[in-house]
């Protein structure tokens, strides 16, 4: 009963939101159309809650074990806890769809809800763009992948069929026990990675509306497509960011490997959206201050968007061939069909508005705030496209000399770290300049104060050991960035202070909040300082041993002793059979801690996991795998990541700073409104 | 064609039609300006059609899937053991061929039970070879020795077999029966016991 319920709530969501598309088309069209983009709106809500109901429907069949659906026979099984069973809403394809669309049509349904006042006209656009992506993902949950698929038995022969409806015959057939969630994928990054991955890939749906509806309109000369979504693009900026994390954190605590970033297509896939919705972000600042960049603003909110439904075809269409992407469905030639549509429409949409796109200034000088926005955004750019050129170069080796070429982490290692690099030491200084023209003497004199203690720090560093020349321009770049974003919030305090005469805290609290955007901003950019500390020590000067130990034998990496103590063999509570390693961990004679690598065999789905033994300081991780044993005899892969818990300090960081900068100001800016105040009459255009 | 695609994301990044032209911001655009930006327009658009004529010849060639039926695409591979494996000198085996990746995840999901399987089977007609697609041999040796591997691996050089047997990506597998023909793939990891199942059947059949 409650499956029909849902499947009727998901039928009737997918006929609201097409209702709301043509309602809200139909009332650009008539004068009198006020009535019917009323109507749209409303019905774009109702939709999302009719979305909710189908969501909760799912969710409680996976939660009571109801095994006759196919998808809780898939992925939730009785041994499961409760919140696994939850969580499994997004772990697999046909939970991960119904789950992207719910959220989607939240988005839409929060931003249409909104009071609608100043450019009334975007309105219709708005509900048109966004409602018509809403409708071809409801589309594709209720053609491609639905998620009350039931199962059903054929009474006289026993065998079993996944169908949405019986056939004539068949009797409703319900699994004892589901296979349950792949355990690979029981842990907290893997459970919170599908949910902020798809918040930040379906909250780009709302700026790139506006900007589509501000084309369409002809309203793109003002910014105030750019005003109205900012928050929206940090936030899902930030999301993206989150999801990157937690998937490298995953990838890292679950997969054995000793890293959390491979250049893998789907890491590609989730990146480059957020590189180019980075140099978004910053260069929207020099439309709203200086009218200019208008038409890159543009392009750069097509290309994110762009982006974001390209990673999400080649992760679910097989197109490229990738660990991640193995699931192989029906969905390829539909979602075809989508990007041609965005992509070819949206270029379309900017040449026709092209003229209204004109800049009202010019660069006066490179050396100013603009300059050193445009060359981040160039970098930027490049960083992305690097990462997309090797993404799709198998195919295109494999289209033009028939061999399928595979470029590998060193090409995107080699290729972009320098231009990250770059970019970090552009963040240490852009804050510096003024906009218009900076003077070259009055940026020495900001400049030499975080470039001297920066090499400081750097010959400190060197006098503990680092002699590596690349190690030490990192240093030093890293240094200077961070020292000159701390300078920041330090002359303002000091100014604050002079001229209200409070207290070091109390004035360092005004400072901030008075200018959020700006100081969250900074914490975001002390975030990546650390995040590049992380990387650079970690990716650069990982060191590996690897050992075949007898008991009490040792070996040696890095710094470090490891000595094998011994192996256990016992069966965890739920069905796991572990296999566990005991390590005593020295650095000279000085015993820092045991470590118990293991590795867990699940019977009843044949599947191996291999979890490290960690001790994890702020200096470095010691990572140790147990790759396999022979009797008492035992194999060790030991990886020694420098400074590898700043990767994830620094994605902290920058995820509170842009809370920080994205928090609504006070109750004035937020108001909720279904009824439409009485509108301008000219608010409308036909 | 390379070339082309070079530029492919350039007019984002270039200062061709997106950037404010310099000094020519006053309304009034010369004859060589309006032909520029007409070129920009003519290459903006072409190069996103070059992206989705790239997305969509792959979305076909992902569509006609790995090979299913049919005689098995022959091939050699040297072992990282030092054996020369070549499919058609194994008639009247079952074989199944694994491709594989040190790199893969879901690789590692399967290999236990691929080597658990081999263990079990060796002594019948039944032959399990593992192709190792795009890989490094110090990886996929560790990998090997990690997962205690005992059939025969080796690496699929200039993924000839990987292209023969159009695979969509690893890890797959290839069911051959004892005459060579294909009898079905398995895309993604297997799990007990589909891997029994179908060598029981494939050995049962004649």
């Amino acid at each position: 009963m409650l499956t029909e319920i849902g499947l009727i709530s998901l039928g009737l969501a997918a006929l609201l939101t097409l209702y709301a598309l043509g309602a809200a088309l139909a009332g650009t069209r008539r004068n009198d159309g006020e009535r019917l983009i009323e109507s749209a709106r409303r019905a774009a809500v109702a939709a999302f809650l009719l979305l909710t109901v189908a969501s909760l429907i799912v969710v409680r069949a996976l939660v009571a074990g109801d095994f006759s659906l196919h998808y809780a026979w898939e992925v939730s099984s009785r041994s499961m806890s409760p919140f696994l069973r939850v969580t499994a809403l997004w772990g697999g394809q046909a939970g991960s769809l119904l789950f992207w669309s719910w959220l989607m049509g939240g988005f839409i349904a929060v931003v249409l809800a909104r009071e609608w006042t100043e450019d009334r006209a975007l309105l219709p656009w708005v509900i048109v763009v966004t409602t018509g992506t809403l409708f071809f993902f409801e589309i594709l949950v209720l053609f491609v992948s639905n998620h009350f698929v039931r199962l059903w038995e054929n009474p006289a022969t026993g065998e079993v069929l996944d169908k949405l409806f019986a056939p004539a015959g068949w009797v409703l057939f319900t699994a004892q026990d589901g296979q349950g969630l792949n355990p690979l994928l029981r842990h907290f990054g893997m459970i919170g990675h599908p949910p902020t991955t798809y918040l930040g890939f379906t909250g780009f749906v709302i700026p790139y509306a506006f900007a589509m509806a501000a084309l369409i309109t002809r309203k793109s000369a003002s910014d105030s497509w750019i005003r109205f979504t900012r928050r929206w693009t940090l936030v899902a900026w930030a999301f993206l960011a989150v999801g990157l994390l937690l998937g490298g954190r995953w990838a890292y605590d679950v997969l054995g490997w000793g890293g959390y970033w491979g250049w893998d297509p789907v890491e590609n896939a989730m990146l480059m959206p957020w590189l180019t919705a980075t140099a978004f972000l910053h260069s929207v600042m020099i439309q709203e201050r200086r009218g200019m960049l208008k038409v890159w603003n543009m392009v750069l909110i097509i290309v994110t968007y762009g982006l974001v439904i390209f990673g999400t075809f080649i992760t679910r269409s097989g197109v490229i061939g990738s660990v991640h992407a193995f699931t192989k469905s029906a969905l390829g030639p539909l979602f075809f069909v989508f990007i041609a549509t965005t992509l070819i429409g949206s270029v379309y949409l900017l040449w026709r508005a092209w003229d209204t796109l004109k800049s009202e200034n010019e660069i006066d000088s490179i050396l100013s705030r603009e300059g050193a926005f445009l060359l981040q955004n160039v970098l930027f750019l490049a960083v992305a496209f690097v990462t997309l050129w090797g993404t799709i170069f198998p195919m295109i080796s494999e289209l033009i000399v028939g061999d399928k070429i595979t470029v590998g982490p060193p090409y995107f290692e080699r290729v972009n770290m320098p231009l990250l690099l770059a970019l970090v030491l552009l963040m240490g200084v852009a804050p510096l300049l003024a906009w218009r023209k900076q003077m070259v003497a009055k940026l020495g004199k900001a400049i030499w104060i975080p470039a001297a203690l920066a090499l400081g720090l750097t010959v400190l560093v060197a006098a503990l050991g680092v002699r590596q020349p690349p190690a030490l321009v990192g240093a030093w770049i890293i240094s200077f960035s961070g020292l000159s974003t701390l300078l920041e919030y330090w002359r303002a305090t000091r100014a604050t202070q002079r001229a209200y005469g409070r207290g070091l805290p109390a004035a360092l609290w005004q400072t901030v909040g008075r200018n959020r955007r700006r100081y969250g901003g900074y914490a975001v950019h002390l975030g990546i300082v650390l995040l590049a500390l992380g990387v650079i020590g970690s990716k650069g000067y990982q060191q590996q041993a690897e050992a075949y130990l007898a008991p009490n034998q040792s070996m040696q990496a890095g710094a470090f002793t490891l000595k094998f103590e011994g192996l256990q063999q016992f069966m965890a509570p739920d069905d796991r059979q572990v296999t566990q390693a005991t390590l005593g961990l020295y650095r000279g004679s000085q015993r820092l801690s045991t470590l118990t690598p293991h590795k867990d065999y699940f019977a009843a789905s044949k599947q191996t996991s291999t979890i490290a033994g960690v001790r994890s300081t702020l200096s470095e991780d010691v990572y140790v795998l147990l790759a396999g044993w022979e009797g008492d005899n035992a194999t060790f892969k030991v990886y020694v990541n420098p400074l590898v818990n700043w990767v994830w300090l620094g994605g902290i960081l920058l995820t509170l700073g842009t809370l920080f900068a994205a928090w609504p100001a006070g109750s004035t800016q937020r108001r909720w409104s279904m009824v439409l105040s009485p509108a301008p009459s000219a608010a409308v255009e036909g | 064609m390379s070339s082309v695609d070079i530029t492919g994301e350039l007019p984002h990044g270039s200062p061709g039609p997106s950037l404010p032209a310099p000094g020519e911001a006053d309304g009034k655009t010369t004859v060589a300006e309006r032909r520029r930006v007409k070129l920009g327009w003519i290459v903006t658009f072409s190069l996103v059609l070059a992206l989705l004529g790239l997305l969509g010849w792959g979305l076909y060639k992902s569509s006609t899937g790995p090979r299913a039926s049919g005689l098995a695409p022959d091939f050699t591979i040297q072992s990282y053991s030092g054996q020369t494996v070549t499919l058609s000198q194994l008639r009247g085996k079952v074989v199944i061929v694994n491709f594989w990746a040190s790199w893969c995840p879901p690789c590692r999901e399967e290999a236990s039970y691929l080597e658990e399987t081999w263990r079990k089977y060796k002594d019948k007609d039944v032959m399990l070879i593992g192709v190792d697609w795009v890989d490094t041999p110090e990886n996929a040796l560790a990998y090997i020795k990690e997962f205690d591997i005992t059939y025969p691996n080796g690496p699929d050089v200039g993924t000839k077999a990987a292209q023969a047997y159009r695979i969509q990506g690893v890890p797959e597998t290839f069911f051959v029966d004892k005459h060579g023909s294909l009898k079905g793939v398995q895309i993604g990891p297997l799990k007990a016991p589909e891997l029994h199942r179908k060598i029981e059947e494939l050995l049962n059949a004649d």
